[in-house]
């Protein structure tokens, strides 16, 4: 999967925003959005939050844990485990990018708060590269991690599964005799 | 429905061009972008254009000529009509239909009224009908005689009603001046509607200060536009001193600031700017040595060492640079220069990117008339109008360095003209001319450039000369415009003087000198007090033009 990929199935999630217009339901294939009314909170999809942003036809709330308090809990607790803690969104890498580009002028501390989603994402990337190593070296059969985010996943998967094919066929051809003829990569 | 949106080639116009791009652009409206930089080209447009639009934005062009008249359009289309130059023709302001005018309430307007200017035709058809056809031919002749008496009496009231009537046109357009900044008019537009954003505030900022940097309005105008704009930019930014919840440092933010007026000081040496700013140059004479001398009493005066004032500013000691402003304020005051600090904004973002409104200024005006052709003609339209967006620093530093580039080549003309005695007195003006191998001479043969030239010139001229009389007369340019074709092209400024109302007569002036000499002029460009002609043409408009204005 690309990550535009993921991030576009990340723009699914809902989030908070307060609309300047006024405007009745409207029914969209993956449901009903709205009524929109001016200085009232609903809540929508990202993709129409960032739209309608750019528009200024709106102000965002930032989701409840894009907070420097509770980001900071979470980057120590991260820190302090030696396997993956459940993360408050399973898109919050696309979700803080996202709403940090568009509409940072509506999240107080943004700079904060990108760097504590930074830390965090990159304790977490170390932890799956320790991971990856110890499997490789133990040449286990299969691993189970919990609380991975489909955007980590992406980021190491292909590469991993890619090259564990390569160290297969590596090895399978290391024993002469079984399989003599050559092999297409 | 689509509009056509025609936009007049300075500064002001592609600022107030922004805004109503961002604003089109969060209603969905299609647009089509057509720069103009004169009377043919918006010809030549609304021509192109009328059959697929009905609705046409102009913006700082056409308020001061009768556009129905010109332009011939259909019933049906509208003209939006936003500029900046004054005096608006009656007949556009008088228009109920077809013509719309974008201006503030309070600008002041000086229209005359309706009934002095307009007279319906029917008075004309009732003497016509009069014609008797009565029977008794001595009754006939007693009526006739009636008749002929009222007629006259009708006439005459005519031509005197004409004649005031002529006065009161010629009084009302005989001066031409500028109004509020077409930028500001939309940023009003955008605030009313509840769509105005910070970004369209630095616009409507850059517009005003491009009134400013080309000396179009009054000091006076000047300041009252600024506290106005100052009410918005603390409205917009006053989220700034809060420290809990102080916004990313990417987000954008405009200061007030009571800054320097030397031009580009933060991105160059601070030497270089006082070099090259008229203001300064003007009044400590550096064209001379002693001015020179004077320059450099003026930095010991202050403590500044030569070395680091003729560094990058960026990298003055911070010593230096805490209390500069100040610093050049008193020392500026025991040199007689009184007012080296103005009112001002700026704008900040990200690490790096600090400016001032006149920086902005300069660097859009040397974008859009730069002489190196690359493509099309409107290229450097495109180009400049780019260079305002925050994303593309790459084109305003471009522009910064044409702008260095265009303020020295200025500074060097005007110190030969002034050594060379090139400003001769005429009489009732000033002239100068430029001589076709002076170096840089191609630079001036665009007319805000030129404009530019001319102002900083006769500053430095006022201050440089004993006579008396010479300080009060107006300017008159010339440069070569086009060798091959052999044009010249001509500006006329006001004069210099401390509460000059900026009222240029020198557009009617001109038109009157090409009629009575039959001289091949073009006259082109929205503001009337440019004009083009040919060469051979040149002394005999001089001469008419000097025994119009004796």
């Amino acid at each position: 999967m690309e990550p535009a990929e993921v991030e576009f199935l990340a723009e699914k999630e809902l989030v908070t925003i307060v609309p300047n217009f006024s405007l009745d339901r409207i029914h969209l294939i993956g449901g009903d959005l709205g009524p929109f009314n001016p200085g009232l909170p609903v809540e929508v999809p990202v993709w129409l939050a960032i739209n309608l942003k750019q528009r200024q036809k709106c102000r965002l709330i930032p989701p409840e844990w894009m907070d420097v308090g509770k980001l900071e809990e979470i980057r120590d607790q991260e820190r302090k485990e030696d396997t993956f803690t459940p993360m408050p969104s399973p898109y919050y890498m696309e979700l803080t990018k996202l709403l940090l580009n568009y509409a940072s002028d509506n999240i107080p501390r943004a700079d904060e708060i990108r760097t504590l989603v930074k830390d965090t994402w990159d304790t977490r990337m170390a932890k799956l590269r320790l991971s990856a190593d110890s499997f490789v070296r133990q040449q286990e059969a299969h691993a189970k991690l919990d609380n991975l985010t489909l955007m980590e996943i992406n980021t190491a998967g292909t590469f991993l599964t890619q090259a564990l094919d390569h160290m297969y066929k590596l090895r399978t051809n290391l024993q002469p005799g079984d399989s003599s003829q050559s092999q297409d990569f | 429905q689509r509009v056509l949106l025609l936009v007049a080639s300075d500064v002001d116009a592609l600022c107030a061009c922004k805004i109503l791009q961002a604003l089109f652009q969060c209603d969905h409206v299609q647009y089509t972008l057509v720069p103009v930089a004169g009377w043919q080209e918006l010809e030549t447009a609304f021509l192109e254009h009328k059959d697929q639009f009905k609705y046409f934005v102009l913006i700082n062009c056409g308020a001061n000529v009768d556009l129905l008249e010109i332009l011939q359009p259909e019933e049906d289309t509208f003209f939006f009509v936003c500029d900046s130059h004054r005096p608006i023709n009656v007949v556009n302001v008088y228009n109920d239909t077809q013509i719309k005018l974008l201006v503030k309430q309070d600008d002041d307007l000086a229209i005359p009224a309706y009934d002095d200017i307009f007279r319906d035709e029917e008075d004309e058809e009732e003497d016509s009908e009069n014609e008797s056809d009565g029977s008794e031919p001595l009754e006939k002749r007693r009526r006739f005689e009636e008749e002929v008496i009222e007629r006259t009496m009708k006439r005459r009231q005519r031509r005197e009603w004409e004649a005031r009537r002529r006065e009161i046109l010629f009084d009302y357009e005989q001066y031409e001046y500028h109004g509020t900044s077409s930028a500001m008019v939309m940023f009003d537009l955008a605030w009313i509607m509840s769509k105005d954003l910070n970004d369209m505030l630095w616009w409507a900022i850059v517009g005003l200060t491009d009134q400013w940097v080309q000396d179009k309005i009054t000091q006076m105008k000047y300041v009252t536009d600024i506290g106005i704009l100052q009410r918005h930019v603390s409205r917009h930014n006053h989220r700034n001193e809060d420290e809990e919840n102080s916004l990313s440092i990417d987000c954008m933010r405009i200061a007030f600031e009571y800054d320097l007026r030397l031009a580009l000081y933060q991105h160059w040496s601070l030497y270089e700017s006082l070099c090259n700013t008229s203001y300064t140059s003007a009044r400590f004479k550096l064209w001379s040595v002693q001015g020179q001398k004077r320059l450099q009493e003026f930095l010991a005066d202050m403590g500044l060492p030569l070395k680091q004032v003729k560094q990058k500013f960026n990298s003055m000691d911070m010593s230096l640079k805490e209390n500069l402003r100040e610093m050049i304020e008193e020392s500026a005051n025991k040199f007689g220069m009184k007012d080296l600090r103005v009112q001002t904004f700026s704008i900040h973002f990200g690490f790096k990117n600090k400016f001032s409104a006149s920086d902005i200024v300069y660097a859009t005006t040397s974008l859009m008339e730069n002489i190196e052709k690359e493509g099309p003609e409107t290229t450097n339209f495109i180009k400049a109008l780019d260079s305002l967006s925050r994303g593309n620093l790459d084109k305003l530093h471009q522009g910064l360095d044409l702008a260095k580039k265009q303020l020295r080549a200025i500074q060097q003309t005007v110190a030969s003209c002034i050594c060379t005695n090139l400003v001769i007195s005429q009489g009732p003006f000033l002239y100068c001319s430029l001589m076709e191998g002076t170096p840089d001479v191609k630079l001036f043969s665009k007319p805000v450039s030129l404009c530019l030239l001319s102002k900083y010139l006769l500053k430095s001229f006022v201050c440089s000369t004993k006579n008396k009389r010479c300080k009060l007369l107006p300017l008159v340019m010339a440069a070569p415009m086009d060798v091959e074709q052999g044009t010249v092209i001509m500006v006329g400024i006001p004069p210099e003087t401390e509460s000059s109302d900026k009222k240029n007569f020198f557009g009617r002036a001109f038109e009157k000198a090409a009629e009575s000499t039959n001289s091949r002029t073009l006259h082109n460009h929205f503001e009337m007090s440019i004009i083009e002609l040919k060469t051979e043409d040149r002394s005999k408009f001089l001469d008419a033009l000097i025994s119009l204005l004796s």
